[in-house]
């Protein structure tokens, strides 16, 4: 089966997920050019060929499927045998099923490519030719371990992502909308979900939660599907109400009180993990304090997206902390396929590369 | 609304550890509970920001049930002493895995916890039988900020001070010293009490794996408390307690589980794998749907709320993350719940605060070797019959 025949059926069974035009850019823009697979291409004037690699073990993390969906379709467009460990059978995540339900949906000659795994196999883990990871530091450690040198090993750690706004006072509806959109899909657990949204001093913190207040219920309400609040997540919620109550923080509740979004303001402009499940925080720092307010965790954020404009000089904090993408709010969530991953390329960072220099 | 007492007063406070020892009815519990919430309302701040975000306030005190409870990781973010800038003669530290920085219970006396954890501990019959009580944790003296130690210091006090001793030193164990000491009191034919933290037994095991059984003499007992899940090594409950019952020739009975914390000033106990946690009269437990803050009905899973009367200094209603069954009875203790309900690759507290891999909290500093959460339950589902509350 050629690259093409692959990216057809891919883009038949999940045309919203994987749009065609959208597979054929991720291959021009990371090999060069669509064929690339499956015959001689010139580049720079040297016939190359990119080689797939023939294993590749993909090990899932918890709560989030769209991650492990998207690594394994790079895995089949590349044509390669992919091995999937799904995540651990918890009753309060469906991401397991998810990901068997993404599998079965593929046409029989993908599915023939993919075969899952309760738990790890050393052994398979010892064949496969390049291993993509989800999880903690903790797991991408132990798993490094087990590889040998001459393994790819493709390791996404933990991560978050931020909202920032230039000048809330002109937030209009639209664009509080995007940020919640931002905030709740995924129910935040994602490494592109905003955990703190910034914003800078001398902001009217009442008419901003107002607005937000607003956009976050009509989303929570518009959610077709809410997302579940077993015992363990409502537990978290309502210590992180509790705890910013005792604190003196200004809290923001949906009516009724429901456990689907909780706005606090913060005055501590120092980032905090959220507890997540749609508990947002509000900061505010200047654009000088940003560096020191996000120092725990450089080198950890991946997108931080934007309202307004973004200055040259916070650009350059941005950067500085690591920051591997910027985007419009309400596009944090949907990156294109051909995004920098973690700052990798996730299929150029796959194949290998054989060249044939011309023969005199 | 009763007029608010005033809990800096000894005077006060004597009363107080009076009316805790005494009999205590449905109308003096609530009697009771009213008069404590209402000079906490008063005297600690972050507590009187969060009961009116639960629209409660001893204006509106309708029922005990209905009390906010502070969650246990506000000990870590905020000073919860009800008597503001009076020095504290105590400090209880937990630890601070989850956001590096420990959980403090500030006492400005320790009398009411020496009494109700002394009481307490008599009242399940502790000391009844017994001639001597070791203990597998520092002295009060080397760790003055775990609570643990410090009740164990009540205990030995109470008992008599030449018939107790602590056996860790420079995070220690001289477990050959230990074994030596029991033979002896064995050949006397004393009857022992050994209490020390779930950990610091599981260590015991590993030390004396090859010895011979100890026959400890009819009447005595070993107290654990707290878990001792992500430390060396993992052991269920019931394994623990067959293999202690196997090392000192005990019935599993006559082994007992403390449930308290830093945060608390009482104790529950229970004895026996399966034994019921027994509260004090003047704590009660309330299993909660964190969702709505109501207790959960008959045969359903919630959290853990203490109100606990002798907590005078800083709160009296603790929110734990410790889930149970409520029963008709009581509640059953299933553990607690975990501290990542498991994110996909969003970072969150933990991956910020380091490696710390165990789900449970110690409250103890300062004993690195041994040391285990009385936070923490055991994994095993223990069936309680439970009080009336």
């Amino acid at each position: 089966m050629t690259t093409r025949q692959r990216l057809d059926l891919l883009a038949r069974a999940y045309p919203r997920l994987f749009p065609r035009a959208e597979l054929l850019r991720l291959l021009r823009s990371q090999l060069g050019h669509v064929d690339a697979l499956d015959k001689w291409i010139v580049r720079e004037g040297v016939r190359v060929r990119a080689c797939s690699p023939e294993i590749i073990y993909h090990i899932c993390a918890g709560n989030l499927a769209v991650s492990a969906w998207t690594s394994i379709a790079q895995g089949l467009l590349l044509g390669a045998h992919n091995v999937v460990k799904l995540p651990g059978d918890r009753d309060d995540s469906s991401t397991r099923r998810e990901i068997l339900d993404f599998i079965r949906g593929l046409p029989v000659a993908l599915r023939k490519l993919v075969e899952t795994h309760q738990v790890l196999d050393a052994d398979l883990l010892s064949r496969a030719d390049a291993v993509v990871a989800f999880g903690s530091d903790e797991t991408m450690d132990s798993i490094h371990k087990q590889l040998r040198w001459d393994q790819k090993f493709i390791a996404h750690g933990h991560a978050l992502s931020l909202l920032w706004l230039s000048d809330p006072s002109r937030l209009t509806t639209g664009q509080a909308r995007a940020c919640a959109t931002d905030v709740l899909t995924y129910d935040q657990l994602g490494c592109l979900s905003p955990q703190a949204i910034y914003v800078p001093p001398k902001t009217n913190f009442d008419a901003l939660a107002r607005k937000f207040s607003s956009a976050l219920e009509a989303h929570w309400q518009a959610l077709p599907k809410k997302h579940a609040r077993p015992l363990g997540v409502a537990a978290r919620i309502a210590e992180a109400r509790d705890l910013a109550y005792a604190l003196d923080h200004r809290v923001w509740l949906p009516p009724k009180k429901h456990l689907g979004w909780t706005l606090i303001h913060d005055p501590d402009p120092t980032f905090q993990p959220s507890t997540l499940h749609g508990v947002i925080y509000l900061r505010q720092a200047a654009e000088f304090q940003l560096s020191t307010a996000l120092a725990s965790v450089r080198g950890r954020i991946s997108t931080v997206g934007l309202v307004g404009h973004l200055s040259s000089r916070l650009e350059n904090v941005f950067l500085s902390l690591g920051v591997s993408r910027f985007c419009p709010a309400g596009r944090m969530q949907f990156p294109p396929l051909t995004w920098h991953h973690d700052g990798g390329a996730s299929l150029s960072d796959l194949v290998t590369w054989i060249d044939s220099e011309e023969v005199k | 609304m009763p007029a608010s007492l005033d809990f800096s007063a000894a005077a006060v406070r004597r009363a107080w550890i009076k009316k805790l020892l005494g009999p205590i009815d449905e109308a003096k519990w609530n009697e009771l509970v009213r008069e404590l919430f209402a000079w906490q309302f008063a005297t600690v701040p972050a507590y009187r920001r969060l009961c009116p975000a639960h629209e409660f306030t001893p204006k509106n005190f309708a029922s005990w049930r209905d009390i906010p409870a502070v969650p246990q990781q506000l000990f870590k973010r905020e000073k919860l002493f009800a008597h503001g800038f009076s020095k504290p003669s105590a400090i209880y530290e937990t630890s601070g895995t989850t956001t590096g920085q420990p959980g403090r219970q500030y006492l400005l006396s320790t009398d009411i916890y020496r009494a109700v954890s002394v009481e307490g501990a008599n009242r399940i019959g502790l000391f009844a039988h017994i001639d001597y009580l070791h203990f597998l944790t520092p002295s009060p003296q080397d760790a003055p900020h775990s609570s643990l130690s410090a009740m164990f210091g009540f205990w030995q006090k109470h008992h008599g001070s030449k018939r107790g001793r602590f056996w860790v030193k420079d995070q220690r164990i001289d477990f050959n010293r230990l074994r030596e000491t029991l033979i002896a009191q064995i050949k006397a034919g004393q009857p022992i009490g050994i209490a020390g933290t779930a950990f610091s037994f599981v260590h015991l095991i590993d030390a004396w794996a090859d010895l011979p059984p100890l026959r400890l003499p009819r009447g005595s007992w070993l107290l654990e408390t707290g878990g001792f899940k992500g430390r060396s090594r993992e052991v269920s409950k019931a394994e623990l307690y067959a293999q202690l019952a196997r090392a000192f020739s005990l019935r599993e009975v006559d082994i007992y589980n403390e449930y308290g914390m830093s945060e608390l000033s009482s104790q529950a106990y229970t004895h026996g794998v399966r034994g019921a946690h027994h509260l004090p009269p003047w704590a009660r437990v309330l299993v909660v749907d964190p969702a709505t803050g109501c207790e959960v009905g008959i045969g359903q899973r919630g959290l853990i709320r203490w109100i606990d009367l002798a907590n005078v200094d800083s709160v009296l209603a603790l929110q734990t993350l410790d889930m149970a069954t409520r029963t008709s009875l009581g509640f059953d203790l299933i553990g607690r719940l975990p501290r990542t309900e498991r994110r996909g690759c969003s970072l969150g507290a933990e991956d910020l605060a380091g490696s710390s891999g165990d789900e449970m909290s110690p409250r103890e500093p300062g004993q690195q070797v041994v040391r285990a959460t009385r936070t923490a339950l055991s994994h095993a589902v223990r069936r309680l019959p439970g009080r009336k509350s």
